[in-house]
């Protein structure tokens, strides 16, 4: 059976026995419905249809007076004008509530204390806006020479292409997938602790081992429940997108494709990373109430990952430099930099390469550690000891 | 062939293996002996490279093992493991894939073993609703699923109730038959004596006997002499006070003789006593054989 057979054998396993156990599937299911009622309660609390204004006229509208206030609101209002006889008609109106204010065609606004302040000033720019086009007609003066003195003849112009974020944005969305790759571990590398320490305590381990070698089983494992991982996080994902447009104020984070690609490549390192590391931490010891005692080291090394991450979304500092080239920081750190553009093609490639050496080697020695670990029976196993008791 | 050629293993200042060696036959049933710590499941974790000796060799067909030749062993370790929380015959169908069957093949090899061991109809069961005796079918199940060449049992009999003893005796059995090369450890000597032919016993780390359980009984420097007498229903033990008594109640006396002692003095004695019912001599059993030699 060649490698490869092996490895996918024993990740199949872990991935069909977790997806088929009822605790996976209501997980699943209870974050799923978190997630989905996180954006739809909002939606539908939150109503971001345009307001309707509706607005006594006494004596004669003036010509696109709607329009015009309708424009200055910033479109965030619907106009209604409701004609009335006289001064006293409209304030009976305005106290009973039939319109919310009133322009009096002699020259005055009537307000009450229920007149919002954002149409009091959208009604007062709309009518100045209509006033500037009548006498800027009259004097034969376009309306665009207006806008032009009142700009001072400037012209506001990006540089950036059209359809790339800012750094900031940019910085914002590797920070996001920091906290996702954060929570990956923290999730699916206790499953992965959890899954090689029954292994071990059900003494299976003894007829697998017998069949394959121990960093097979190591990287099997990782992978099966990795995809597993994945899988899940995808599928909430998915809900999400499907969701989101349920919500008007929705917008995709617009982050360049790049940052996107580079976020997805530490995802993954990261999570190889810790993922073999937790295997090798489940291997020393026999018992559950161990577990967390094994994973401390690892736990404390992926906090300080996480908030040297938080301290530097600001931007670059000596701190997040150096830890971006450090194996067991960089998949946290490193995605910032990209993303703020702070990262020299040199660092990239260097903190890259010592990446993937050090997967390598942590899948080869933890794979040792695993095979001394998994054998010796009980208690807790110190990493030197499991070391030296095999040399596989 | 299976040969353990002079082993060597030390945890930290114990002594597991001093240089144990020993081989198997195809089709050979070997019962593996040794008082508890003497070595036999670190020797048999060194068969699946479970455990590296510090020196010795384990061959298979004059062939050190790789992956491809343990492929076709069978192991079920003293200390029992299955995951409990998987189905049967999913369970069943892993190991033999483990053991490099294709998937279809593995499907009705699982299928034949339910059927055999009566438990088909429990297939989709987790294995943790299995009774205990019914976890431990499936366990040998596991490693018999793939029609091992070579199969090693750490203990197959123990926790089993007479009726499971037989099965698993049976199933030794015929595995042989078969053309197996077949090693299990146990402590039940009188049920080892009974079910093969061969034994070695291993006592520190060293195997200290050998061969054919017949030729190491006939070799033995003891005799054993069952006596026992009709008329007398009490102790016998008076009478032979210059002899070793390995036991005397109700009549009946077992002692322990050299080799060439003289029969004719006990007979004598024996015939003075009353109506002389047995007169047995013979060479010691299996476990008198095994307590001569590991010094217990």
């Amino acid at each position: 059976m060649s490698t490869f057979h092996s490895i996918m054998l024993v990740a199949s396993r872990d991935f069909k026995e977790r997806i088929s156990s009822r605790a996976f599937q209501m997980s699943t299911g209870i974050t799923l419905l978190f997630v989905a009622g996180w954006i739809i309660i909002p939606a539908i609390f939150i109503n971001n249809e345009p307001e309707t204004w509706k607005i006594g006229i006494i004596g004669t509208e003036p010509a696109g007076l709607t329009s015009a206030i309708e424009t200055a609101s910033g479109h965030n209002a619907v106009v209604e004008t409701v004609p009335y006889d006289s001064r006293d008609a409209a304030e009976t109106a305005m106290e009973t509530g039939d319109v919310q204010m009133a322009i009096d065609s002699s020259g005055s606004v009537l307000i009450d204390n229920d007149t919002g302040d954002q149409m009091q000033a959208a009604v007062i720019t709309g009518l100045a806006t209509i006033q500037i086009s009548q006498r800027a007609d009259e004097l034969g003066i376009e309306i665009t020479e207006i806008t032009d003195l009142l700009t001072g003849g400037y012209q506001i112009e990006s540089v950036t292409p059209p359809g790339t974020a800012d750094t900031e944005s940019n910085r914002v969305f590797a920070f996001f997938v920091t906290v996702i790759l954060f929570m990956s571990i923290v999730t699916y590398g206790s499953w992965i602790l959890i899954g090689v320490i029954e292994e071990k305590t059900n003494r299976v381990v003894e007829v697998v081992l017998g069949t394959l070698r121990p960093h097979h089983l190591l990287a099997g494992k990782v992978l099966g429940i990795g995809i597993l991982g994945i899988a899940q996080i995808l599928s909430i994902g998915v809900i999400a997108l499907i969701l989101l447009p349920l919500q008007d104020a929705f917008s995709v984070p617009s982050a360049a494709g790049s940052v996107l690609v580079w976020a997805f490549v530490w995802y993954v390192l990261g999570f190889a990373f810790y993922a073999v590391a937790y295997a090798a931490a489940g291997s020393l010891v026999s018992r559950q109430e161990e577990a967390q005692n094994a994973a401390f080291p690892l736990t404390m090394m992926l906090m300080a990952a996480y908030f040297i991450a938080t301290f530097s979304i600001t931007g670059e500092n000596p701190v997040l430099m150096i830890a971006s080239l450090l194996p067991m920081f960089a998949p946290m750190t490193m995605p910032l930099r990209i993303a703020g553009g702070d990262a020299a093609t040199w660092e990239l490639v260097l903190s890259l390469s010592l990446m993937v050496v050090s997967i390598y080697g942590l899948v080869r020695l933890a794979g040792r550690v695993y095979a001394g670990g998994l054998l010796q029976g009980a208690g807790r196993v110190k990493w030197r000891e499991a070391f030296r008791a095999s040399e596989t | 062939m299976l040969e353990v050629d002079s082993l060597h293993k030390r945890y930290g200042d114990v002594v597991a293996l001093d240089g144990c060696s020993f081989r198997v036959r195809r089709g050979q049933l070997l019962g593996f002996l040794g008082p508890n710590g003497s070595g036999k499941t670190t020797t048999m974790r060194s068969v699946f490279s479970l455990v590296r000796p510090e020196s010795g060799m384990v061959r298979w067909d004059g062939k050190q093992i790789e992956t491809a030749a343990r492929l076709r062993f069978g192991y079920m370790p003293e200390q029992r493991g299955l995951y409990p929380r998987m189905k049967v015959a999913p369970q069943l169908v892993y190991f033999a894939r483990l053991h490099g069957m294709e998937k279809a093949a593995a499907r009705d090899a699982a299928n034949r073993w339910l059927d055999r061991l009566g438990l088909a109809d429990r297939a989709t069961s987790r294995l943790e609703q299995l009774s205990h005796g019914n976890q431990q079918r499936i366990q040998l199940a596991a490693a018999l699923i793939h029609d091992p060449d070579l199969l090693i049992l750490d203990e197959p009999f123990s926790g089993l109730d007479p009726i499971g003893v037989e099965d698993m005796m049976k199933i030794l059995v015929e595995r042989a038959e078969r053309g197996a090369a077949v090693v299990f450890s146990s402590h039940q000597l009188d049920l080892v004596e009974d079910l093969c032919e061969d034994v070695v016993i291993i006592a520190a780390g060293k195997v200290v006997l050998a061969g054919p359980i017949r030729e190491l009984r006939a070799r033995s420097s003891h005799r054993y002499l069952e006596i026992e007498i009709a008329t007398s229903g009490s102790d016998l033990g008076h009478a032979f006070p210059q002899y070793e008594i390995v036991h005397s109640a109700d009549g009946r006396i077992r002692l322990r003789v050299d080799d060439d002692t003289p029969l004719e003095p006990l007979i004598h004695i024996a015939a003075g006593l009353g109506k002389v019912r047995q007169f047995a001599y013979a060479p010691p059993n299996l476990s008198e054989v095994f307590r001569e030699v590991v010094g217990q």
